[in-house]
């Protein structure tokens, strides 16, 4: 048996130096690695879009999203000496945004924690994030803003892992065996946590989902 | 609810997801043309599923890799000063730790001294002794004398002695 697992992960990592060898920003953390400053500047410039949407989906703050980008890639640079070409670049580049993203995730919910009880009464709970209902906004957009706070809400609701499966998955299009390889788990266990997820966020978002298909305000 | 429908919700995310086997996936299309409950379910998966592309994706920010590569400078500029720090703040340490060390043997010895624990006796005998050294170095022993002689003198005020010694 343990043998058989050991094939199977020595075949399983062969598949991934074989899908690294193809990887053309392999090569580049590859020329890095030997000193080449270029090429990271390089991988930044083919990667900073997606590395920022992806953080984005999980932190749903513009600016933020900007500074947790750099950050990922400044763990990239750093890493330059220990990095080895087991998988592919993608792979590893989003594992790090996610734990950057989940970390930034969790400090802030700790911030959270830490406010007062005056400090909660001075911001409020209401719609801080949503417009002003007093400006002239067209309804459409009033509710699409709030369909999209409501939607963010939901995802960011669910536990941390279907969290990050489910934006992977939908926002990043990864299939199942990506998402397991990213997350560091295995396909059959996406699969149950992406079933999971999508029952969550149906019943988080039911209410959107019979009154209009999606498009009724929720009151 | 029956155990096929049971079952068919249980894959019906990875179903939605195009994640099932061939034969799989059409068990559970044929299970969902006559089960209207499970149809239903589908429904709300999979509109929901849809709504999550309401939100925007992030525009992206313009000169992000220039920013990012002053921000490596920035690193590497830090890296240098950190590493040029290291020996001084090396020898710095050491230094400290011996000034810590001395500054605490001194302490410990003032006090040691200040309390008397150096020259307290061990013993009865050389505590009584102690006492009496003490008690002779206290007595101005010309004096003693003095007065002595004027007591042996009936003629002397023993006053007078004091002042002529």
């Amino acid at each position: 048996m343990a043998k058989a697992i050991a094939v199977a992960a020595g075949s399983y990592e062969q598949a991934g130096r074989r899908g690294a060898a193809a990887d053309y920003d392999v090569s580049l953390m590859l020329r890095f690695q030997k000193g080449q400053e270029l090429a990271f500047q390089e991988l930044v410039e083919r990667n900073h879009a997606r590395v920022i949407g992806l953080v984005y989906r999980f932190i749903s703050d513009a600016s933020d999203a900007e500074d947790l980008a750099q950050e990922v890639f400044l763990r990239i640079y750093r890493a330059r000496h220990t990095y080895k070409p087991t998988a592919k670049f993608s792979t590893w580049m989003f594992r790090i945004t996610a734990n950057v993203s989940l970390n930034a995730l969790r400090s802030r919910a700790n911030r959270k924690d830490d406010v007062s009880i005056d400090q909660v009464t001075d911001f409020g709970d209401g719609p801080r994030a949503l417009p002003d209902h007093d400006t002239k906004m067209p309804d459409h957009d009033l509710h699409q803003a709030e369909l999209e706070e409501k939607v963010r809400e939901a995802v960011a609701e669910l536990p941390e892992k279907q969290q990050v499966a489910v934006v992977l998955n939908k926002y990043e299009g990864m299939s199942y065996a990506e998402v397991a390889d990213t997350i560091g788990c295995s396909t059959m266990a996406v699969k149950s946590l992406l079933a999971r997820a999508r029952d969550n966020l149906k019943d988080r978002l039911l209410l959107y989902i019979r009154t209009g298909r999606g498009r009724q305000r929720l009151t | 609810m029956s155990a096929p429908c049971q079952w068919v919700r249980s894959v019906l995310a990875a179903w939605l997801s195009d994640e099932l086997k061939p034969s799989t996936a059409e068990a559970v299309r044929r299970h969902l043309e006559k089960c209207e409950s499970c149809r239903a379910h589908m429904e709300l998966l999979r509109e929901s599923w849809r709504l999550l592309d309401e939100v925007p994706p992030k525009s992206i920010p313009p000169a992000f890799t220039a920013r990012m590569m002053a921000r490596i400078v920035e690193e590497k500029d830090l890296s240098r000063f950190a590493a040029r720090l290291r020996p001084h703040e090396q020898r710095r340490k050491v230094l400290a730790s011996v000034a810590g060390i001395a500054a605490g043997l001194f302490l410990g010895m003032a006090v040691y001294g200040w309390t008397g624990l150096l020259t307290k006796p061990v013993s009865p005998v050389e505590s009584e002794v102690s006492q009496h050294v003490s008690f002779l170095e206290d007595v101005d022993l010309l004096d003693e004398i003095a007065v002595i002689q004027a007591m042996d003198r009936p003629d002397l005020d023993p006053a007078d002695a004091l002042d002529g010694a």
